[in-house]
This record gives structure tokens, C-alpha cells and sequence, in this order.
């Protein structure tokens, strides 16, 4: 029942502050008599409530038919966790958890919660400091154009090489990688056509929605990446917090947590596996800058010139030619903006090579830039040789191990006594875990005749095994990220591979990954 | 045992977060405006924390959170009540148990609000959109859309009750079909 036009008028300027004194007294003495009156007065208030919800995800004019030509599947995420903010690391790793001191861990997480639910229930105060730009660029690695303190507003961005980082005027952090197309539409939607993203969204941008060609994505306060492949799909990736999907064409709704991962394809979708490396995070964008500025990517290209004069050099792939090794993979920004790095997602990716032909190799230096994904209990494969058998003893198989460490693995040789290896092969000591989905440089050094392996992370040396019985390497026909007779896969990038038909120094490592580091 | 007060704090996230737009709504009907619900709720976040350890797993979090929102509420019209136009303590106590009683209905009307919120065309959805951000100055948003002020709580009616109708309509086609 629709109550009287003065009522209503009444409400109306109770609702938005305008009511006097006696309005409001003779707004009382009306609800505490009528209950249909009360009713309406609940229901306008709640409208209020629901409209104030809706504004924050979007203010904008919205419908860009040509850039979403499908029914839009709406995906939204809600917090689990403490803001972004007030977490000390957004890296998908698991905090370790402290062994003692449970009473300041717990004033910590109750300042952390505290925090956050201010922010929650604050609103927006990001809103008052923000000027109207939709979003601001905070740095950025090799995008031209997008300078940073650049405010964006409502136009379309394109570029094909780096990654630029933006905070929307509601505090959400976005890092989005080339080759990329993208608008905003407020501060609160953005449009991604083309392109990667991360994004860290605080309570205060809850509401934070990407729209991509097979859907949009409404986030409330969490982090999680967005990829849209080849086809146009776009997957999403949940790394903290709980997403849920809803699939074009009316489908149900769908509950992502964190580590898990969809595809959304039109009308339907599919489960993925979580793949962390495949986005740059904001903690990252700015290592990454600083390095560029510093002369990194010339400093590795005349390192790796260098390297193709040794005379000992095996092969020395960047991935940069546009003729594609043999395979199925596909191809991602290497560690420099525009640069190329082949990227292996799917069951069964690999690459082929052959090199080394039949040649037996007393020393054996191998390097590789990789980007892994977090798999938990597999293998990720560097390199596998086909030809792993008793006929050709010193096969190399070169891993990351289910236990995260890196393992050579030769044919035939067998470890000195008293290895403290707990399988048959030798393992390097150093977890890879905190580097899983950052650029890492991974090296390990063969000597025959010392019966050594020497193994190197980020350039620093790591352990020296022995060998017992140490034969000569062997190479030929091989894959990298992949092999076919067991479960070998690679989930990541790997930027270039270095194979030497020597032992290289530590020092020589060590200058290598200094020459080659993206980060600063 | 970092991991159980880990796991609690997750628990009341994440219960949080699913209950406070139903608890901030309910808030918002017994308070004169919304910025005086956001600091309402402030308060009730932080005894809802605190007393988390009391709540039951397989209890009514949402039912539990309005009736502390409910006590706060009432002290905080004792304290602010004085220097602001408030209802009348006793109307406000009418309107929290009528709200308990019709919250499923609400929420399918808060609900049924995104679908007409959609349906409003686009310069007028910014607009709306605009009056309704935290912090925003109605006189900057009228006079940026070329209204007067007076004229722009106008508009703001005519919007608002146009969507109620829309919302009621919408529920109404619902428990048709």
C-alpha cells in the first residue's frame, strides 16, 4: 500500500537530511502509529541502503556493446582475508606460520582485523583524497605513454611490451602486462580487452569490476588475476579471498576460493589450475622498473653476446627469433618489456630441441631464467632427453623437484656414500618456493672427471654433490617442460637456456645472473 | 595456536563480509543518514570481533549481529540523539523488530535493486550513482549536472521511488512465476 504524497515527502527529506525539527517529530508520531506507513518508511530506507551498495561498484555509463559483444558472465569475489594493506606479503605463498609468540601474533592480527573492518565499514575515504581521475599510474616497466602520476580517465590504452601498475581513486592496486588494451570506465570498472592483470583490491574499492570480452568480474575485496587468452576468453585466478562466477547465458553462480582457478568461456566454463607465475604482481612492478633503469636489459644483452663467442657453447636460446621451435607452448613477455618467452599452461606443453648431437660432454654447465608456477607435488621440468636408458649412460634430466629443490639427474651415475639426498639423484639443498612466480635464475655445474654437481640459485652457490660413478654427459633430442614417460611438467615461463660445454666458476655464474636479473 | 585463532579470524571475515551489507542496511533504518550508519557500524564490527569466541558456529550470524547492532543503535542515539533529529527511541525500537521480521524480503529487494538499477539509462544511472558515493557534496553533484539544489533532491525523489516500484514489481513478477 502506497501511503500519502505528504508522508512520502516527509521521508524523502528524512532520507537525505533535509527534514526540520518538527518533520521529523511528526515523522515519528506517523511510523509509531501506522505499520503500513512503517513498512514503506523500511522499505525506502533499505532501497537506500541497496542503491548506496550498487553506486560503489559502479558510476559510470556502462553498456560498450562493441567491446563485449557476449552476454557478460559477472564474477564476484568476496574478502577472506585481511586487506591487502594491512597483509606484510600479497605473494600467494602461505605466511609461515611463527612457532611461539601466539600473544603478539594475535594483538597483530586483531590490529590487522581491526584495520580492516575500519576500512570496510569507513566507506571510502580514499574517495575524499582522490581528485577525479578514475586512476593514477604508480610506475610501470617499459610502457610508453603511461608516465607515471598520469591520471586516467575514460579512453582506451594500448601497448604492446611492458607492464604498467595503476591505483584506482579507490586505493585498488592494478598491475597490467602487454600486450594490453584497457579503459576504465570509472574508478571502480575497468575494461580489459587484451591483456593480464593482478589486482589487489582493499575493502575501500570493494566492488572493483572487470569487465573482459566474455564477461565482467566484481571483486569485494580481494587479490586475484585476470588473463584473457588467445580466444578472447579470460580465466581467473583467486590467489586470497573467494570469487564467485556466474557464467554468461544465466549459469549458476560460482564459488572460487583461494589457489583455484576458471576459465569462463559463453554460457559455460571450466575448472583451472592455479597459475601464479603467469601474472606480475604490484609488489613487483617496481624491482622490475628499477632494474630497466638501471640497465639491465643492456647489461644481459652484452652478457649473452658475449656467451655466443664461447667456444664451448652448446646453445644459447632466447626465445626471441620469430620462428618457433617445434612444440606446443605458448608465448608470454620474457624478463624485458616486449621480449619473448615461450609459457607452458597446458597438460602436455612442451618444446623440442636437440642439440649437443652425439657428442659425450665431460663438463656440463646448464642455466635457465624461469618464472615458476606453485604446483605443490609434481616435477616441473628444465630439461629431459629422450633417450633415458641403459644404452646411453649420462642422459641429463635437468628439474625442480616435488620437494622444490633442483635435481640433475644423470644416467647411470650414483651418488657418493653418505649423500644426504633422500632419493637416488643429486638435489640442490635451497627451496625455490619463495621465488615461485618471480623470475628466477636457476644454474647447475657438471664435472665428470671431479665427479661433482654444483648447484646455483639467483647466482649464488648453493650445494656440491658427489658422485660415485660420474659419466660423461649426453644430450641430443630433448624437451623442456615435459616428458612423456612420466609426469614431467613445466607451469611457467622459462626467458632463455643456457647450455655450455664447460664448467663455469662460481664467479661466472654469479656474474651471469648480475647481468641477467630483471630486478634491482 | 596461531592456527585456530587463524581460522577463527577467517571464520569472521568471512561471515562478516557475507552479513554486512544485510547489517549495514539494517543499521541505516533506524539512523538519520548513511554516514551516521557507517560509524554505527564501526562500533558494532569491533564487539562482533570481540565476542566472536561467544558466537556458535551453527548459529544465525546475521540474526546475532542486529541484535548487538540494536544495542548500539539505542546508546547511540542516547549519546548523539541530543544534537541530531532522530526518530523517537521507542519508533526506532518498532522499526529494528519490524526489520528482524521482513529481513528476507528486504534482501530480495535489495537484491531485485541491481537488475533495476540497470534498467535506469545511463546519464541518469551516473548521476544517481554520483549522489550516492561516500562523501559526495550534493550541491557539487546538482551543480555539475546543471540542476539547483533544490531541484536535484527532486530528481533524487523521483529516482528513488521509481526504483521501489521497480523493485516491488520485480518480487511481485517472482512469486508469479
Amino acid at each position: 500500500m502506497k501511503p500519502d504524497r505528504e508522508f512520502q515527502t516527509l521521508v524523502e527529506r528524512y532520507v537525505d537530511g533535509q527534514a526540520t525539527a518538527e518533520q521529523v517529530a511528526a515523522l515519528s508520531e506517523r511510523l509509531r502509529r501506522d505499520a503500513a506507513a512503517r513498512q514503506w518508511f523500511i522499505e525506502l530506507l533499505n532501497l537506500d541502503s541497496a542503491l548506496a551498495a550498487v553506486a560503489l561498484g559502479s558510476i559510470a555509463g556502462m553498456d560498450d556493446s562493441d567491446a563485449s559483444p557476449q552476454t557478460p558472465i559477472e564474477i564476484t569475489a568476496a574478502d577472506s582475508t585481511p586487506s591487502p594493506t594491512t597483509t606484510p606479503s600479497t605473494s600467494p605463498a602461505p605466511a609461515p606460520m611463527p612457532e611461539s609468540g601466539s600473544a603478539s601474533t594475535m594483538f597483530f592480527r586483531l590490529l590487522a582485523m581491526a584495520t580492516c573492518v575500519m576500512a570496510l565499514v569507513g566507506g571510502a575515504w580514499w574517495w575524499k583524497a582522490s581528485t577525479s581521475d578514475f586512476a593514477t599510474v604508480r610506475g610501470g616497466v617499459g610502457v610508453e605513454g603511461l608516465a607515471d602520476g598520469r591520471g586516467l580517465r575514460d579512453e582506451w590504452h594500448e601497448f604492446d611490451a611492458g607492464a604498467v601498475e595503476l591505483v584506482t581513486a579507490n586505493g585498488a592496486r592494478v598491475v597490467i602486462e602487454a600486450p594490453a588494451r584497457f579503459r576504465f570506465e570509472s574508478a571502480q570498472r575497468l575494461h580489459l580487452i587484451e591483456g593480464r592483470l593482478a589486482a589487489d583490491v582493499p575493502p575501500t574499492a570493494k566492488g572493483f569490476t572487470v569487465i573482459t570480452p566474455t564477461g565482467k568480474a566484481t571483486d569485494l575485496g580481494t587479490t586475484f588475476g585476470v588473463d584473457i587468452q588467445q580466444q578472447g576468453e579470460a580465466e581467473i585466478h583467486v590467489f586470497e579471498g573467494e570469487v564467485i562466477a556466474q557464467s554468461a547465458g544465466g549459469g549458476q553462480r560460482r564459488s572460487l576460493r583461494d589457489g583455484e582457478a576458471f576459465l569462463l568461456q559463453n554460457g559455460a566454463g571450466a575448472s583451472r589450475r592455479l597459475r601464479t607465475a603467469a601474472f606480475i604482481r604490484p609488489e613487483e612492478v617496481g624491482s622490475m622498473h628499477a632494474g630497466l633503469k638501471a640497465g639491465q636489459h643492456a647489461r644481459s644483452a652484452a652478457a649473452l653476446a658475449k656467451l655466443r663467442q664461447d667456444p664451448a657453447l652448446i646453445a644459447l636460446l632466447d626465445f626471441e627469433s620469430r620462428e618457433l621451435t617445434e612444440g606446443s607452448f605458448g608465448i608470454a613477455q620474457g624478463r624485458w618489456p616486449g621480449s619473448r618467452a615461450p609459457e607452458f599452461a597446458n597438460v602436455g606443453d612442451h618444446m623440442k630441441l636437440d642439440v649437443g648431437g652425439s657428442r659425450e660432454w665431460p663438463q656440463l654447465t646448464l642455466a635457465a631464467w624461469v618464472r615458476l608456477d606453485r604446483l605443490g607435488e609434481t616435477f616441473q621440468s628444465l630439461l629431459h632427453t629422450d633417450d633415458w636408458n641403459e644404452n646411453k649412460p649420462g642422459q641429463v634430466h635437468w628439474m625442480v623437484t616435488r620437494h622444490t629443490t633442483m635435481r640433475l639427474a644423470l644416467f647411470g651415475n650414483t651418488l657418493a656414500p653418505n649423500s644426504e639426498e633422500r632419493e637416488d639423484f643429486p638435489d640442490s639443498r635451497t627451496s625455490v618456493l619463495p621465488e615461485q612466480g618471480r623470475w628466477m635464475h636457476l644454474a647447475v655445474v657438471y664435472d665428470s672427471a671431479r665427479r661433482t654437481v654444483r648447484f646455483y640459485l639467483n647466482g649464488a652457490f648453493d650445494k656440491q654433490t658427489h658422485q660415485a660413478t660420474a659419466h660423461t654427459a649426453r644430450l641430443g633430442a630433448a624437451q623442456i617442460g615435459n616428458w612423456d614417460r612420466q609426469d614431467r611438467k613445466l607451469s611457467g615461463r622459462i626467458d632463455e637456456l643456457v647450455v655450455l660445454g664447460r664448467a663455469m666458476s662460481d664467479e661466472e655464474v654469479r656474474l651471469l645472473f648480475d647481468a641477467g636479473t630483471p630486478y634491482r | 595456536m596461531p592456527n585456530r585463532d587463524e581460522d577463527r579470524h577467517q571464520q569472521f571475515l568471512r561471515a562478516f563480509t557475507t552479513h554486512e551489507p544485510a547489517v549495514r542496511a539494517f543499521v541505516r533504518r533506524l539512523v538519520p543518514s548513511r554516514a551516521d550508519a557507517d560509524d554505527v557500524l564501526q562500533e558494532v564490527a569491533i564487539v562482533l570481533w570481540t565476542k566472536f569466541d561467544e558466537f556458535r558456529d551453527s548459529g544465525d550470524f546475521r540474526a546475532w549481529a542486529c541484535g548487538i547492532a540494536r544495542f548500539k543503535v539505542l546508546s547511540w542515539l542516547r549519546d548523539k540523539g541530543r544534537d541530531r533529529l532522530t526518530l523517537d527511541s521507542d519508533v526506532v525500537e518498532l522499526i529494528a523488530v519490524d526489520s528482524i521480521r521482513h529481513e528476507p524480503h528486504l534482501q530480495r529487494q535489495r537484491d531485485a535493486l541491481e537488475t533495476c538499477f540497470e534498467k535506469v539509462p545511463s546519464a541518469e544511472r551516473e548521476l544517481l550513482a554520483r549522489a550516492y558515493q561516500p562523501d559526495t557534496k550534493i550541491h557539487d553533484v546538482a551543480a555539475n549536472s546543471g540542476r539547483s539544489v533544490g531541484g536535484f533532491y527532486q530528481w533524487l525523489y523521483r529516482m528513488r521511488q521509481m526504483l521501489l516500484e521497480c523493485v516491488q514489481r520485480v518480487l511481485a513478477g517472482e512469486s508469479l512465476s
